[in-house]
């Protein structure tokens, strides 16, 4: 009767660790898929608009520009000494 | 509670960003000291001021040159009073991501999150530059193509190209804005014999520097110390003698670029023709730089829209998403 009961508890407890292990396999090989998809949804272009937009404004996103290159600003400090305007 | 917090540590300044606030703290990493006690006595812009121009018991340093910490002790005290002037006490231990050069060894970023932790940090992660500036130069960096972004700091240059939230080559020289500024202050003393100082070279490199030749050029006055009498003297410095003098410095920035191309698979690197490569970083300011990449690599170079900030908003970015972008942190998965 106690050897019975024995058997019995330790088949349960051997399914318990048998489905214990099959839930942690799956849970483990979609969590690559899960937080490879978190990571990149958080890089998309709405999840950086609210970081983006305290510096860019309301403008958009570096995208390749139609139009030629920006330039760099052509103006020129004529003279420099000592102690000039210019920070660092 | 602390606001967590990503800092974009510089060799040149040093940027605050708080979660939630945006851009806190945007100041020159400068610190100046009492020689004699030890003692801080300004930090940040105030400091900079002083620079070549403090009695003999003051000293105002740099405790980053390229990219690392050269002093430890004074960085740490740096960090400390910049986070006290963000609101972090000892009660308030905020996370912090903290951007540095991606080529710094496991010394230097040991040290630099240990730093960071002694200045009151609950948590301190890094994240290579240059993936931080993709971010925050808002590149779509999410999508399978080729981005590159060259960032051309105070102490280091760096490019990578970055495809699907990852770096796919990245090229690191140690080579800065402020060998820039010494190939100046050299080559004043060389050819006409006077010394001048740090921040007089930089103002010469912001008023008359350049990479390539640029319209509207002009000459600057140069006031110094004659190294032969020892008396103040003026000299003209034009805009070509500057370039000759920076020119070594820029092309090993250039060359550097030049390596990371080639390191790209040919699948990205199409797409750098279409969508060129993105400048960033206060060196990327430098007149007439842009042109020189393009010139020698045949790849259109633009600006992006914030040079000076978009390391500091990537590493915000990280912040303000902070658990599905961990993994993206130094050592996160190597």
């Amino acid at each position: 009767m106690t050897i019975g009961v024995a058997l019995m508890v330790a088949v349960a407890l051997g399914l318990v660790v048998v489905v214990a292990v099959l839930v942690s396999r799956s849970r483990h090989s979609t969590d690559g898929v899960d937080s490879f998809r978190r990571q990149i949804d958080a890089l998309s272009p709405e999840a950086r608009r609210p970081v983006i937009d305290q510096m860019y404004g309301t403008s958009g996103r570096n995208e390749p520009p139609t139009e030629p290159p920006t330039e760099q600003s052509g103006d020129t400090a004529p003279d420099t000494d000592d102690g000039g305007p210019h920070g660092p | 509670m602390a606001r967590d917090l990503a800092i974009d540590l510089g060799t040149a300044n040093t940027l605050v960003y708080m979660k939630g606030r945006g851009i806190v703290l945007n100041e020159p990493s400068v610190i100046a000291l009492n020689r004699q006690t030890g003692e801080v006595l300004a930090t940040g812009r105030e400091a900079w001021q002083m620079i070549g121009r403090t009695p003999g018991y003051i000293v105002a340093v740099r405790p980053l040159r390229g990219g690392a910490i050269t002093d430890f002790e004074i960085t740490e005290r740096m960090i400390r009073l910049l986070l006290q002037r963000v609101g972090v006490s000892r009660f308030t231990r905020p996370k912090v991501v903290i951007c540095v050069p991606s080529a710094i060894t496991e010394v230097e970023r040991r040290a630099v999150t240990d730093a960071a932790r002694r200045a009151g940090a609950a948590d301190a992660n890094l994240i290579e530059q240059p993936m931080a500036a993709a971010i925050g130069a808002d590149l779509p960096i999410d999508e399978p193509v080729g981005n590159m972004v060259i960032d051309v700091g105070g102490g280091t240059s760096e490019t990578a190209v970055i495809s699907l939230g990852g770096i796919v080559a990245l090229e690191a020289v140690r080579v800065g804005s402020f060998d820039i500024d010494a190939a100046i202050q050299n080559y004043i003393r060389r050819e006409h014999g006077i010394a001048v100082g740090e921040r007089t070279a930089e103002e010469i490199k912001m008023a008359i520097g350049s990479a390539h030749p640029t319209p509207q050029e002009s000459q600057a006055e140069v006031r110094g110390r004659d190294l032969m009498t020892g008396l103040p003297k003026t000299v003209i410095l034009t805009p070509e003698e500057v370039r000759y003098a920076i020119d070594d410095v820029v092309s090993s920035i250039v060359a550097s670029v030049i390596r990371c191309l080639s390191k790209a698979p040919p699948e990205l690197s199409q797409d750098f023709l279409v969508r060129g490569m993105y400048l960033v970083g206060g060196g990327g300011l430098l007149r007439g730089l842009a042109e020189r990449i393009e010139l020698e690599t045949e790849v259109p170079v633009r600006m992006s829209n914030v040079p000076l900030e978009a390391v500091v908003l990537g590493a915000g970015h990280v912040i303000e998403h902070y658990d599905a972008l961990k993994g993206m942190f130094m050592g996160a998965r190597r």
